[in-house]
């Protein structure tokens, strides 16, 4: 399987657009069916990608719930440069990166590695939990890009376009910094052959 | 290891295009990529690898509603779009006593420049009136009329003085005995001209201070005539 096979199915551009602005207008205009609108279509996006980032759910509903708050206070800022879905998940990210750092100061926890990365909860799935909890603990010891960008394309299903809005990077960097994440997810997983050979001799 | 792959004729790829195209390659990039790897055991088991990790990704997928997220979400919007609103009436009370508080520090502003201009351009009409008049000119038309009407009433006693130094003066001028008299009959005759025309222009321009002192000065020199003549009488 190639990624692009794994890659959500996605909408026909106008269609997306255009509900894109509708959303930004009901904001914008305070209606509160346009803030349940954008719940209901991203709402659980935006809660799994907050519980990646920040490891359980308690934290993930609060920096969902200051992401809606943050879009309130802030639409009036918003120009329309990116999507307004892009907009409120590079809100969200920003929350999510504040609310660990406040957790770091707040636990004054004596190892830089537990402070800076999430210990995952456990979480009940379908898949083999030795296989998520790895790639959980591996994606903890990535740099902070990396795992953003790696949480937006591989498990949200965001494009690099979408992730450079979002990140405020170009497409070109995204696509790197995927490929750097998952090259070193994959040392981390799964030693290369080569290496496997070399500790054998 | 494969060094060229021919399944594909139209994209070759070999080993060494394995990360660039991991990285950033197309659609058929990636069928070449695969078809090369049916031949190479290390492309395989390199794809294979760096699929596992999207697969294994998606497994971080966890898409369960929470249904008590939302009213929360909800209820905190509501309240705090009742504290923007809160502010914004505030804020829109407080603008207008601003304003109204700048207005009238701008009116206030406004009336000390005005009074300044007006005060100004009075002192400067006064001086330039006092230079030209010895006398203060009164301000306001009933001061100028009671004035004027002062001025009229003396000019007209001092007429009738003149008038009767005339009267007594009259049998020498009429017949004039010595030529002296006859050019002070001569000299009266042109100053009672000059008053005749002073007094028309003085009628046409009551307020004309300068005509005044003019006829003033006429009267004062046909006094001294007459009363030249009356002492050559004696």
């Amino acid at each position: 399987m190639e990624p692009f096979q794994n890659r959500p199915a996605s909408e026909p551009a106008d269609a997306v657009r255009g509900e894109d602005a509708a959303l930004a207008a009901a904001c914008l205009a305070g209606d509160m069916h346009g803030y349940e609108r954008l719940y209901a279509l991203q709402g659980a996006k935006m809660k799994n990608l907050a519980r990646n980032l920040l490891g359980n759910a308690l934290d993930a509903e609060d920096a969902v719930q200051e992401t809606f708050l943050k879009v309130q206070r802030s639409i009036g800022g918003f120009r329309g440069q990116s999507s307004f879905v892009t907009w409120t998940f590079r809100i969200l990210v920003n929350t999510c990166h504040d609310a660990r750092r406040s957790r770091v100061r707040k636990k004054e926890v004596t190892s830089d590695d537990a402070a800076e990365n999430p210990i995952p909860e456990q979480r009940a799935a379908a898949a083999p939990p030795t296989l998520r909890l790895a790639l959980e603990r591996a994606l903890a010891t990535l740099t902070q890009h990396q795992r953003d960008v790696f949480l937006l394309y591989e498990v949200e299903g965001f494009s690099h376009a979408e992730i450079g809005e979002t990140l405020d990077i170009s497409e070109a960097a995204s696509k790197n910094t995927l490929f750097q994440a998952k090259k070193n997810l994959r040392q981390m997983l799964e030693p290369p052959r080569s290496a496997d050979a070399a500790g054998a001799r | 290891m494969n060094a060229m792959n021919d399944a594909n004729p139209k994209t070759k790829v070999n080993c060494h295009d394995r990360e660039r195209i991991f990285e950033d390659g197309s659609r058929d990039q990636w069928t070449a990529l695969e078809a090369h790897a049916l031949t190479c055991i290390e492309c395989a088991e390199e794809i294979r690898a760096w699929k596992s990790l999207s697969v294994a990704a998606t497994e971080l997928r966890d898409y369960s509603d929470d249904p008590s997220l939302w009213p929360r979400i909800h209820r905190s919007l509501l309240e705090e779009a009742a504290k923007i609103e809160q502010s914004k009436s505030r804020w829109t009370w407080e603008s207008i006593r601003r304003s109204f508080f700048v207005s009238w520090q701008t009116a206030a502003a406004a009336a000390v420049v005005l009074v300044l201009v007006v005060s100004a351009a009075f002192y400067h009409r006064y001086n330039l009136t006092a230079l030209k008049t010895p006398v203060a000119a009164p301000s306001g038309d009933l001061l100028r009329n009671n004035a004027l009407a002062e001025v009229e009433r003396t000019q007209s006693d001092y007429m009738h003085a003149i008038d009767k130094l005339a009267a007594d003066a009259k049998p020498q001028l009429d017949n004039p005995g010595t030529p002296l008299l006859a050019n002070y009959r001569e000299k009266l005759q042109v100053l009672d001209s000059a008053i005749d025309d002073l007094r028309a222009q003085a009628g046409q321009n009551p307020s004309n201070a300068h005509l005044r002192y003019q006829l003033l000065a006429m009267y004062q020199e046909k006094q001294r005539t007459l009363e030249e003549v009356l002492e050559v009488k004696r």
